[in-house]
């Protein structure tokens, strides 16, 4: 499986700041699908920012062993867009070419032709002139995907895609993600609050939590266990796979205050 | 005499006030969009200390408001260069928790407003205040062939910039996070939207008031957004409402004898008002 980006020693945090981690080695590569998991303030957008290069690292080196950055796909969190501008589906979807056109350059018939495939590809091609503000929350992400896709990426990011959706949106919008996925020889990783997502969907998992100054990376079934959700999250949680199925309970915790 | 008859007198006028509005009600998408319909009011403040200060470094080389000035004392220049540092400074990312963005750009607004007042009433310049003052924040009606050309390059140098940059301005603008990793510089196409606004705010207050362009800024915008869901729709309409209001406006005063300004913004907060309850109609028709 080749590298996509490899962390070596890799120190995160804000710029100036302090690193929230100890020094980091991990890489993804192509076929990859991982699972982001932790609580609020754990270092999982931080840790996502460096992966993208949108933060540089504070120390240790992020290498690229294709030599150069993957061409990258990204889907915001989902209140991130902006929905009063006048876009059409398609319109937002062509956005999903920038990197490919570069500046000034304008999108053409083959930008088009790409943007609507992915369309096509997420169940939309019908709507792509519709008004992107007019479709439904869960039509939104996936439109959002397709732009993702139209970038034709290397690896697929996924910010928290479904922060604002109901748990079973969340399970369809990552099974299209894992189904347009395994045919393209893509990495994908995705952050998510739902474990029973990150450990259906994912091969992989990454657990993070700075309060605790823990990162651990590996197999999702390795990783993604009671003992070791009840310590990230501070309460006691079960996890079971039966079959294809994984199922969480939460179980009420005794000492919370309101 | 006939309106027509009169052309010579207002000729000049009517084409700044179809360049300005044009310019601006094109500008006013990107302001509506990005929520800083204030910052612009605030740029028009700042231009106008811009105006104020190059008066007053004026009195020191003994030029004249009325007079024609060197190239380094212009208020023109003076007004663009610190609407451009005030726009600098208010694209410049918020590092403190504690300073809001509308906090800063009201400290801008309500500083520029006052140090006019105390630049205009320095001793070196406050005899020639009370024109000033019309030279500061125009007044739609008289407009100099200096300001007509300055709109004309203002006009022409941001349809240039918008036009090889609109992609990344739009996506930047739309969804920064996901255009920053797509590899659009972000900051960069912010500071260039700030810079053609600072400008065009420059020289349209000058030439048309500060009222009429903060109007032309936000409420023909506002109305093609509310009239329309597209794009290229929502542009046009744009830059054709803000047209009309500042022509018609500009028409009506001449044959009602009303205040310019006042009567392009309060056609243009008709437009607005009649797009708004349009769209209440669509919706109570669509519901019932």
């Amino acid at each position: 499986m080749s590298s996509l980006v490899s962390f070596e020693q890799v120190s995160i945090g804000h710029r100036r700041g302090e690193a929230l981690l100890p020094p980091i080695s991990w890489s993804i590569g192509r076929g990859d699908l991982i699972g982001v998991l932790g609580p609020n303030g754990s270092g999982k957008s931080t840790f996502l920012k460096t992966l993208l290069g949108l933060l540089p690292p504070l120390a240790g080196r992020v290498v690229h062993p294709q030599g150069r950055p993957p061409r990258l796909g990204y889907v915001p969190q989902s209140a991130r867009p902006d929905f009063a501008y006048p876009l059409s589906v398609l319109q937002v979807v062509l956005m999903g070419r920038a990197a490919q056109l570069g500046l000034v350059r304008r999108p053409g018939h083959s930008d088009v032709a790409v943007a609507r495939r992915q369309l096509e590809a997420v169940g939309l091609g019908a709507l792509a002139d519709q008004p992107f503000r007019s479709l439904s929350g869960g039509q939104q992400q996936r439109a959002l995907v397709a732009r993702a896709l139209a970038a034709e990426p290397e690896l697929l990011v996924l910010d928290e895609p479904t922060s604002e959706m109901d748990p079973a949106a969340e399970h369809a919008l990552l099974s299209l993600v894992g189904s347009l996925t395994r045919s393209r020889d893509v990495g994908v990783i995705f952050v998510t609050h739902e474990i029973s997502s990150a450990a259906g969907f994912g091969r992989g998992a990454v657990l993070v939590d700075r309060r605790a100054q823990y990162f651990e990376a590996g197999l999702a079934t390795e990783l993604i266990t009671s003992e070791r959700m009840s310590r990230l999250y501070g309460r006691p949680i079960e996890v079971r796979r039966e079959g294809d199925r994984v199922l969480v309970w939460l179980a009420a915790h005794h000492e919370e205050t309101r | 005499m006939s309106f027509w008859e009169a052309r010579f007198l207002w000729q000049e006028p009517m084409l700044a006030a179809a360049i300005g509005a044009a310019l601006l009600g094109y500008l006013g998408f990107f302001v509506v969009l990005r929520r800083i319909a204030f910052m612009s009011a605030a740029l028009s403040q700042v231009s106008g200390l811009g105006v104020a200060v190059a008066f007053w470094v004026g009195s020191f080389a003994g030029v004249s408001p009325h007079e024609a000035t060197p190239l380094w004392l212009s208020p023109g220049l003076y007004a663009f260069l610190f609407a451009a540092a005030g726009a600098g400074v208010m694209s410049l990312p918020s590092r403190s928790r504690r300073v809001t963005p509308e906090s800063a750009v009201a400290l801008a607004y309500l500083a520029s407003s006052a140090l006019v007042m105390v630049v205009l009433s320095s001793p070196r310049i406050a005899q020639e205040a009370h024109e000033v003052g019309d030279l500061l924040f125009g007044n739609a009606v008289t407009v100099s062939r200096d300001d007509l050309y300055e709109l004309a390059v203002a006009a022409v140098v941001t349809l240039i910039a918008h036009g090889l940059f609109f992609k990344e301005l739009l996506f930047s603008s739309f969804d920064a996070d996901t255009a920053r990793v797509s590899g659009v510089p972000v900051r960069r196409m912010g500071l260039l939207l700030h810079l053609t606004l600072a400008l065009g705010v420059a020289v349209a207050t000058r030439a048309l008031g500060a009222l009429p362009v903060f109007a032309f800024l936000v409420l023909p915008a506002g109305a093609a957004l509310l009239f329309s869901e597209r794009l290229k729709v929502v542009l046009v309409l744009s830059v054709v409402i803000s047209v009309l209001c500042g022509t018609l406006g500009y028409y009506l005063s001449w044959t009602l004898s009303l205040p310019t300004g006042s009567l392009m913004v309060s056609l243009a907060a008709l437009v607005w008002t009649a797009a708004g309850l349009k769209r209440l109609v669509d919706k109570l028709r669509r519901a019932a």
